[in-house]
């Protein structure tokens, strides 16, 4: 088997395809034609390896990035919807109860679950800013972490078309409307962040090394203390933030919520082992 | 020198080495090998991945060029290329100065 051809299976087996992929044998040849010889090129399983490494580091850190600027316009978005709705309508007015009852409580999760995981990967992508070659592992989480996010911003703009559809009964006219514009405008950056995702998860870095990231440090091998932690200051929050009727009950059901999704979602995003 | 002390200054490098005129793959690595008289000896095959890399981060800009009926892919700084070579410069300077002053 020549050398190209020998480069050429490994960068499939790496996942690196497609144009990229043409690019770097075409480049690889030129070298070689141009006097470079094989023995000082380095061996096909090295290069490959070395730009799936490279590249998943590069373009995973940037990714974080591209889906927090995708998310922050579908969250504020979400926000001034609900900040010009108050008081809501009737919960059981939906057209259908059990789709009503779902929008809604998508809307009260899946936006907590985007934001965290989306600050997450923002904290993961900042922490190997300078790395050439990330620890496959922390790629990996942090790809996790950018796809949970993206993914429940996409849930929570359906969940408020849904929402406006609905309680269409119940709402101001212009409000589903509303609604269905915000949704289907800010769906497209999301679309584009999870297209990203996609191409990038396709590579498969090795590289060794452990995740290190900021959760981990500041819960020093105890994440459920940290998520307690956690739980409790937004508690507190939820309960000053909802006065004496809403308060208490805000409160308890932060707390229950957050910590029932780092029970399911804690080893997902790499916060507990 | 070996490839490992080589590592972390390669992105310096290859900025520097393009700072002049554009460039493809295997010229970069000629002339890197040329400025420091052999001393730079990497595999060759590891500069690729960088200079991919570094297009990624928006620091080169590459397009394609035709020669001797090759096609071949030909690198160069782009504005913030410049920028992040202008401040590696002004950091390595800073350092050599500190390091000569204790270790002479």
């Amino acid at each position: 088997m020549s050398y190209l051809s020998e480069l050429s299976d490994e960068l499939g087996a790496v996942g690196i395809r497609g144009s990229r992929g043409r690019r770097i044998m075409a480049e690889v040849a030129d070298h070689l034609a141009s006097g470079g010889e094989v023995e000082s090129f380095g061996s096909p399983p090295l290069i490959a390896q070395r730009f799936a490494d490279e590249l998943a580091t590069a373009g995973t850190r940037r990714l974080a990035w591209l889906s927090f600027v995708a998310l922050a316009p579908a969250g504020i978005g979400f926000g001034l919807l609900f900040v010009l709705l108050r008081p809501g309508p009737d919960i059981t007015s939906a057209q259908t109860l059990a789709v009503g009852l779902a929008a809604a409580f998508t809307m009260v999760l899946a936006p907590q679950i985007a934001l965290a995981s989306g600050l997450l990967a923002l904290a993961l992508g900042w922490r190997i800013r300078a790395e050439t070659v990330a620890p496959a592992a922390a790629v990996r989480v942090l790809r996790r972490r950018v796809a949970l996010a993206i993914g429940c911003g996409a849930l929570t703009l359906t969940a408020v078309a849904t929402y406006g559809f609905e309680y269409s009964g119940q709402l101001p006219g212009w409000w589903p409307i509303a609604a269905y514009a915000v949704a289907g405008t800010l769906l497209l950056p999301l679309g584009v962040a999870g297209i990203a995702l996609a191409r990038t998860a396709r590579l498969r870095p090795q590289a060794g090394g452990m995740v290190t990231d900021v959760v981990g440090e500041i819960s020093q091998g105890q994440p459920w203390r940290f998520c307690l932690l956690f739980a409790a200051a937004v508690g507190l929050v939820a309960l000053v933030g909802g006065g004496l009727d809403e308060g208490p009950r805000n409160a308890v059901a932060e707390i229950v919520l957050i910590c029932a999704s780092f029970a399911a979602l804690g080893r997902f995003l790499g916060l507990r082992t | 020198m070996r490839a490992e002390t080589l590592k972390g200054h390669l992105d310096f490098l290859l900025l520097a080495t393009l700072a002049d005129e554009p460039a493809h793959g295997y010229l970069i690595i000629e002339e890197l090998k040329r400025r420091s008289a052999g001393a730079f000896d990497l595999p060759e095959g590891t500069v690729y991945p960088a200079l991919h890399r570094l297009e990624q981060g928006g620091l080169l800009a590459s397009s394609w060029a035709t020669a001797a009926g090759r096609r071949r892919r030909v690198y160069r700084l782009t504005a913030r290329g410049r920028r992040a070579l202008a401040g590696a410069r002004r950091e390595w300077r800073g350092f050599t100065k500190a390091v000569e002053a204790v270790v002479t």
